[in-house]
């Protein structure tokens, strides 16, 4: 049998697996509140005159699509435990002793979470264009970049965790390192780099801004009247460079947890 | 008889500590080896570098000729494994863990199918095959490692302590069934019970500090020490 059989089987396995468990429903419910929240307070608050802009499908994309957290935390939730726990919990005494190449089952468990992250995504944007539709009576094209940039950062993000995943010995420990090391750390590095003048475009966290920035509208001008002293030095990331860091983030990251996870002992 | 096992000058650190020495044991086939020794003494390191979850700090490992460290997926694809205290997906029931393990092994259809109930049946979770295993006891998840190791019927058993954690009843019964399955099988099976050891292996092989103290036949052990007992706690430095 082929690697490429293997590999389908374990991609189908690990997916049962995540479909089976309590957390990708608390994904999506989280996914649901959060986009019909953004629909019902944009409209409901009069977001655009407040901000004094005129109401567009575009505007109304730029704060119904801003999934940059929701393609985090489904890749964290999905994918924080994916190596850890087969050390941690033992699994891997089972899984391990069969004859698959560790490859095989990294990249598996990671196919299965980029599908299970993509589901959630996929039925907020679909949420997002439907209210579009009945808003607007029409769809941005924008929002096919938005989707691949959300699809792409959710990518780069678990490749993060897998990472973490891969060397830490616990599950909890590499969610909270995937977390605190996209929230915090390359958060206080953009600011700083942001103050400084300096454009932080090859962050992973500034490159997901630009998950609101195919619409043809700057962060400026939607989120100009908010954030005080940042918001006048957001600069808006370019969609198709943004997209390359992420993609840069994403396979470095997985081809480094391919090799850690290769090389970690079953002790 | 063909040498199925080869293991020489195997050595592993962990952190600079020692814990296998130089090991050198060769098992042939159909032969029913029992590793025993104290806790720490290496039986379960040594049991974990055959299986290609360790890496050797020296020496060399081969199953069927194929070395092990080289071309692992090769040489384990004949070998059945039971080790440590196994545990599995809690979201998975045993006929869908024994499908996905099943599958990987190139198993698939009506012949997977027919292979899962007999071994579910061999080691009595007849009733227990679409429940979830998260609501599994610790012998109901020992039986079912037993099932996994066995379904693809391999020529070569891996089995660390495979009766731990089994109240009395269970591993009488746990015994009967690698009796059964052992025929025209290769066994390498560490324990710490002696009287389970003699009853399931022909042959010997004691470790202690990582060191190889003895491995012969049961029967010229016994004689030489007068009881595996005896045996025992001679050769892992305790007198009695």
């Amino acid at each position: 049998m082929s690697e490429f059989e293997k590999l389908k089987i374990v991609t189908k396995y690990e997916l049962l697996k995540q479909f089976r468990r309590k957390r990708f429903y608390g994904a999506l419910a989280i996914t649901l509140l959060a986009v019909i929240l953004a629909i019902a307070l944009y409209k409901g608050l009069n977001l655009p005159g407040r901000l004094r802009l005129d109401d567009s499908p575009e505007l109304f994309a730029v704060f119904v699509t801003s999934m940059s957290s929701i393609a985090i935390l489904g890749a964290v939730f999905f994918a924080g435990d994916a190596i850890a726990s087969e050390f941690e919990r033992k699994t891997g005494y089972i899984l391990f002793p069969n004859p698959v190449k560790r490859n095989t089952l990294v990249i598996g468990k990671y196919l299965a979470c980029f599908i299970s992250t993509a589901t959630v995504l996929a039925i907020a944007y679909l949420i997002s264009a439907f209210a579009l539709i009945g808003f607007y009576r029409q769809v941005p094209i924008g929002i096919f970049g938005s989707l691949a940039i959300a699809l792409m950062l959710a990518c780069s993000v678990i490749s993060m965790a897998f990472l973490f995943s891969s060397v830490l010995k616990g599950s909890m420990g590499a969610t909270i390192a995937t977390l605190l090391t996209y929230m915090v750390i390359f958060s206080i590095i953009s600011s700083s780099l942001i103050y400084a003048g300096y454009d932080p475009w090859f962050l992973l966290d500034h490159a997901a801004n630009a998950v609101t920035a195919t619409y043809g509208i700057s962060l400026q001008q939607a989120f100009g009247g908010v954030g005080g002293r940042m918001a006048g030095a957001i600069k808006t990331p370019d969609p198709i460079l943004s997209f390359l860091v992420l993609l840069v983030y994403a396979v470095v990251f997985f081809l480094l947890s391919i090799w850690l996870t290769k090389r970690r002992e079953m002790v | 008889m063909k040498e199925i096992i080869v293991i020489d000058g195997l050595s592993k650190y962990y952190n600079g500590f020692l814990a296998l020495d130089n090991l050198s044991l060769k098992v042939r086939e159909n032969e029913d080896v029992a590793l025993l020794g104290p806790n720490g003494a290496g039986k379960s390191t040594t049991l974990k570098l055959l299986c290609g979850l360790l890496y050797p700090s020296s020496g060399s490992m081969y199953i069927n000729g194929v070395n092990v460290v080289e071309e692992r997926e090769r040489a384990i694809s004949e070998v059945g494994t039971m080790l440590e205290t196994p545990e599995f997906y809690p979201f998975f029931t045993p006929d869908e863990t024994l499908g996905y393990l099943g599958r990987l092994r190139g198993m698939h259809g009506r012949e997977l199918e027919r292979r899962i109930r007999e071994v579910i049946k061999l080691v009595g979770l007849e009733k227990w095959g679409k429940v979830r295993i998260e609501k599994f006891s610790r012998g109901m998840k020992q039986r079912l490692a037993l099932a996994q190791a066995l379904l693809h019927d391999p020529q070569i058993l891996i089995l660390d302590e495979p009766s731990l954690g089994l109240d009395p009843r269970g591993m009488v019964e746990f015994r009967e069934i690698i009796k059964k399955a052992k025929k025209k099988k290769t066994i390498l099976f560490a324990s710490h019970l002696l009287t389970e050891a003699a009853q399931i292996c022909n042959k010997v092989a004691i470790i202690d500090h990582g060191k190889l103290r003895f491995y012969d036949d049961m029967s010229r052990l016994k004689k030489k020490y007068r009881s595996l007992e005896r045996a025992y706690l001679k050769l892992t430095e305790r007198e009695i």
